[in-house]
C-alpha cells in the first residue's frame, strides 16, 4: 500500500478505446507497456497531452486494470476543463504520455468489512477497489450517492462488480430520482456493519469531509481519496499540501522521507492521495 | 533561427577552426562551462525547487550526466511552506506559491548531503535566508563541504513574507551581502535574481562587485490568477511566481540585460522546454541554462534539453557553444536602462566571449 520510494515510470501510452459512458462521461482504456507498474486502487497516473492544450499533466485515478495480452488501464472522467476536453478528443490508437503509478492507494487489507463510499464520478477508483476485493474473495458494502440519477455515473458497472463479489450496492440521490432519497451518510447510518469495518471513500471534498467526521465520531476507520491541484505528481514540486491534524502532526515521524511531506503538511501526491480521516485537519480543507 | 544566423556570421576564431564540411553527428563537442573555479561538463542545470535535493529522480536518469543539479533552497530552520492552494495553471505557464518549503540545514547535512555524495553529480546547493547573517551562518556550516561544488544564493523567492525577492532587490544590500558571503567560502557563489525589478543589470552589477562568480537570470515573475467563482485568488497567498513557456521572452530579455551588464557568467532560466529554448538563452549571453518547470512535466526534460543542444550544434557543424553564444550585435549593446554595456571588458575577462566582442 505505501509507496515511499518511487517506482513510477513515464511511458508512451496508446488509446485502446474511448467511449461515452453516460451523462457526459467518458471511459478511456489506455494501453501501457509492460514495464509500467500495475496500479493499486486509489493510485493515480499523470496523463500528459501534447503541448497546445495545457501545460501540466492531469492526475487521474485509475478505475480499472486489465492485464491480458496488453496491460490496459481504465479511466472514468468528465471533459470539464481544457485538459480533459483535449483528452476526450483523442481517438483509438493515439498516443499520450503516462507517468505512474503514483501515490498511496486504499489499504483494502484493513480488518473488518470494507465499506466503499462513492460520490458522483468519484466512483472511479472504487470500481477498481470493488473488483480487487472480488478477486480477493472479500464481500463489501458499496454506497454510491449523487445529486440526482444522472450523476450516478457508471452505476451499472458498480452493480455488476458488486454482484460478482456478493456484496450489496446502495444507491442514493439527493432528489430521490434513483435509489433512496438522501446522502451517503444516511445510508451509512443505516447499513454500517455491527462489527469492525473500514470505509474507503472518494468524491467531492464536501462529501469526504462529512464522511470523515461521521466516521471519526464513531471511531470507524475511514480512508479518503483526496484531490488537489498538482504539478509534478511525484513529490518534487511540493505543490499539493494537505494540512495535518494535531494527531497527524504528532504521528509524523521527523525521519520520514522528505518526499512525503513535513510536520505541517502531507503531500497529496506521495503520502496521499488516500488519507485516514484522523490524519488531516478538515477545518482547513476546502 | 540559430542555424540561419550561424551561416550568416563572418568567420571568427571559433568559426575558422570549424571543419569546412562538418561531420554531422560524429564530431566531439566541447560543452564545458566555467563558473568561477568550477568547470561543468555541459551547460544544462536543473533549476532550484524543481528537482528536489537531487536524488528524487535518480532512478529515472543519472543526475551526474547534467552540468549540475541545483538543490531545493535550504534555510537554517525547516520550513513547512505555504498553505494550499499552492499551484495554479495559467496559459502556457504555472503559478506557484510553495513558500520555500524545505528540510532545514540540520537535516540537509545529515541526510541529503550523504545521498548527494553517493550520486557523484555536481551539486550546487541553493541557500536562502531572511537576512545576510542567516546566509552567512548557512555558508559557515556548508561552505567547506566536499559534496557541494558551488552555492546559489536565492535572492529572489517571490513567495515568502520576509527575505524574499523584494527585500533582496536592492543593489547595495546584494553587494554588501555577497562580500560577507565571499569571506565564508572558496566555492563559486551564484546569485539568483528576481526579474521583477527596474534593472536586472543593476542587480547583476552589484553581485559582481560583491564578489559573485555568476548570476542566475531569472527566478519566477510575480503573477496572480483569479478565481471568479469564489471572488479571490486561486492561490492561498494572493500572488505566486509564474514559470513555464509563458515567461520565456521576458526571461530572455532580462538574461540578455544581465549578460550585457557583467563580465561574470550568467545562467539563463525561464521557460526552457527544449534545446532550442536553451540555445536562445545562450545566444542572449548565458553561459549555461537552468531547466525548471519542464521537469515537472517530464522528469527527463533537462536530459532531453542537453541531447537536443548536442543535436543542434552538430547540425550547425559547431564544436562548442561559442558559435551560438552572445550572438547579439551593436544594436543590442544598450540595455533597457539606457546604459552602454562594457563589451570590451567582458571579452577580455572571458575567452569564450570573444565571439560576442567581435560581432558587437
Amino acid at each position: 500500500m505505501s509507496q515511499t520510494r518511487a517506482e513510477w515510470r513515464q511511458v508512451t501510452a496508446r488509446v485502446a478505446s474511448q467511449r461515452e459512458h453516460g451523462f457526459g462521461h467518458y471511459w478511456l482504456d489506455l494501453e501501457v507497456p509492460e514495464e509500467f507498474g500495475t496500479p493499486e486502487p486509489g493510485q493515480f497516473v499523470q496523463i500528459l497531452l501534447d503541448a497546445g492544450s495545457c501545460l501540466l499533466p492531469r492526475p487521474m485515478s485509475v478505475a480499472g486494470v486489465k492485464s491480458g495480452k496488453r496491460k490496459t488501464l481504465g479511466f472514468l472522467y468528465a471533459p470539464v476543463g481544457i485538459g480533459t476536453r483535449a483528452l476526450a478528443a483523442l481517438g483509438q490508437g493515439e498516443e499520450l504520455s503516462a507517468l505512474g503509478p503514483l501515490g498511496r492507494g486504499f489499504p483494502l487489507e484493513r480488518p473488518g468489512t470494507p465499506v466503499l463510499v462513492a460520490g458522483g464520478r468519484g466512483v472511479a477508483p472504487l470500481l477498481f477497489a470493488a473488483s480487487r476485493l472480488g478477486a480477493l474473495g472479500r464481500k463489501a458494502e458499496f454506497v454510491f450517492g449523487a445529486r440526482d440519477r444522472r450523476h450516478l455515473v457508471a452505476a451499472e458497472d458498480a452493480a455488476t462488480t458488486i454482484k460478482r463479489l456478493g456484496g450489496r450496492l446502495h444507491l442514493c440521490t439527493d432528489d430521490g430520482s434513483r435509489g433512496t432519497r438522501g446522502t451517503v451518510l444516511d445510508v451509512l447510518a443505516r447499513i454500517a456493519p455491527e462489527g469492525a469495518c473500514a470505509i474507503h471513500a472518494c468524491g467531492p471534498h464536501a462529501m469526504l469531509k462529512a464522511v470523515a467526521r461521521w466516521a471519526m465520531a464513531r471511531g470507524i476507520e475511514a480512508w479518503l481519496a483526496m484531490e488537489s491541484v498538482m504539478a509534478c505528481g511525484t513529490g518534487v514540486c511540493r505543490g499539493c499540501p494537505m494540512p495535518r491534524s494535531e494527531r497527524g502532526r504528532q504521528a509524523f515521524s521527523p525521519g520520514a522521507p522528505s518526499l512525503l511531506g513535513n510536520r505541517e503538511f502531507a503531500m497529496c501526491c506521495t503520502e496521499g492521495p488516500v488519507f485516514e480521516a484522523r490524519e488531516l485537519d478538515w477545518e482547513r480543507i476546502h | 533561427m540559430v542555424r540561419a544566423r550561424a551561416k550568416a556570421r563572418p568567420a571568427t576564431a571559433a568559426g575558422a577552426a570549424r571543419p569546412a564540411s562538418p561531420a554531422r553527428g560524429n564530431g566531439v563537442l566541447d560543452l564545458t562551462v566555467r563558473i568561477g573555479s568550477l568547470t561543468l561538463a555541459n551547460p544544462v542545470l536543473t533549476a532550484s525547487g524543481t528537482y528536489g535535493y537531487g536524488d528524487e529522480y535518480a532512478h529515472v536518469q543519472d543526475p551526474s550526466r547534467l552540468g549540475a543539479i541545483v538543490t531545493k533552497t535550504v534555510t537554517l530552520e525547516p520550513r513547512a511552506g505555504n498553505p494550499p492552494t499552492r499551484i495554479a495553471e495559467t496559459a502556457g505557464g504555472m503559478l506557484n506559491t510553495i513558500g520555500l518549503e524545505n528540510v532545514g540545514l540540520a537535516r540537509f547535512v545529515a541526510e541529503k548531503l550523504p545521498a548527494l555524495r553517493r550520486m557523484h553529480a555536481v551539486v550546487i546547493a541553493s541557500i536562502g535566508g531572511e537576512t545576510p547573517r542567516e546566509l552567512e551562518r548557512l555558508l559557515a556550516a556548508l561552505g567547506g563541504d566536499p559534496a557541494i561544488a558551488a552555492f546559489e544564493v536565492n535572492f529572489s523567492c517571490p513567495n515568502v513574507a520576509k527575505g524574499g525577492a523584494r527585500y533582496w532587490a536592492v543593489p547595495a544590500r546584494l553587494e554588501r551581502t555577497l562580500k560577507l558571503l565571499r569571506a565564508r567560502t572558496r566555492r563559486p557563489l551564484i546569485a539568483k535574481l528576481s526579474p521583477d525589478v527596474l534593472s536586472v543589470g543593476d542587480l547583476a552589477r552589484a553581485c559582481e562587485a560583491g564578489g559573485a562568480d555568476a548570476v542566475t537570470a531569472v527566478n519566477t515573475f510575480v503573477g496572480l490568477a483569479v478565481d471568479l467563482a469564489h471572488g479571490g485568488s486561486k492561490l492561498s497567498r494572493l500572488t505566486g511566481g509564474l514559470s513555464g513557456p509563458a515567461i520565456k521572452p521576458l526571461a530572455l530579455a532580462r538574461c540578455h540585460e544581465a549578460a550585457r551588464a557583467v563580465t561574470i557568467p550568467v545562467l539563463g532560466s525561464g521557460g526552457i522546454m527544449n534545446g532550442r529554448d536553451a540555445l536562445e538563452f545562450i545566444a542572449c549571453g548565458a553561459q549555461a541554462v537552468q531547466v525548471g518547470t519542464a521537469s515537472f512535466i517530464r522528469p527527463t526534460a533537462a536530459f532531453e534539453v542537453l541531447e537536443q543542444i548536442e543535436t543542434h550544434l552538430r547540425e550547425m557543424g559547431a564544436r562548442s557553444l561559442d558559435q551560438v553564444r552572445g550572438r547579439f550585435g551593436a544594436d543590442a549593446t544598450r540595455s533597457v536602462d539606457g546604459r552602454t554595456a562594457t563589451t570590451h571588458t567582458r571579452a577580455a575577462a572571458s575567452p569564450s566571449r570573444r565571439v560576442s566582442a567581435r560581432t558587437s
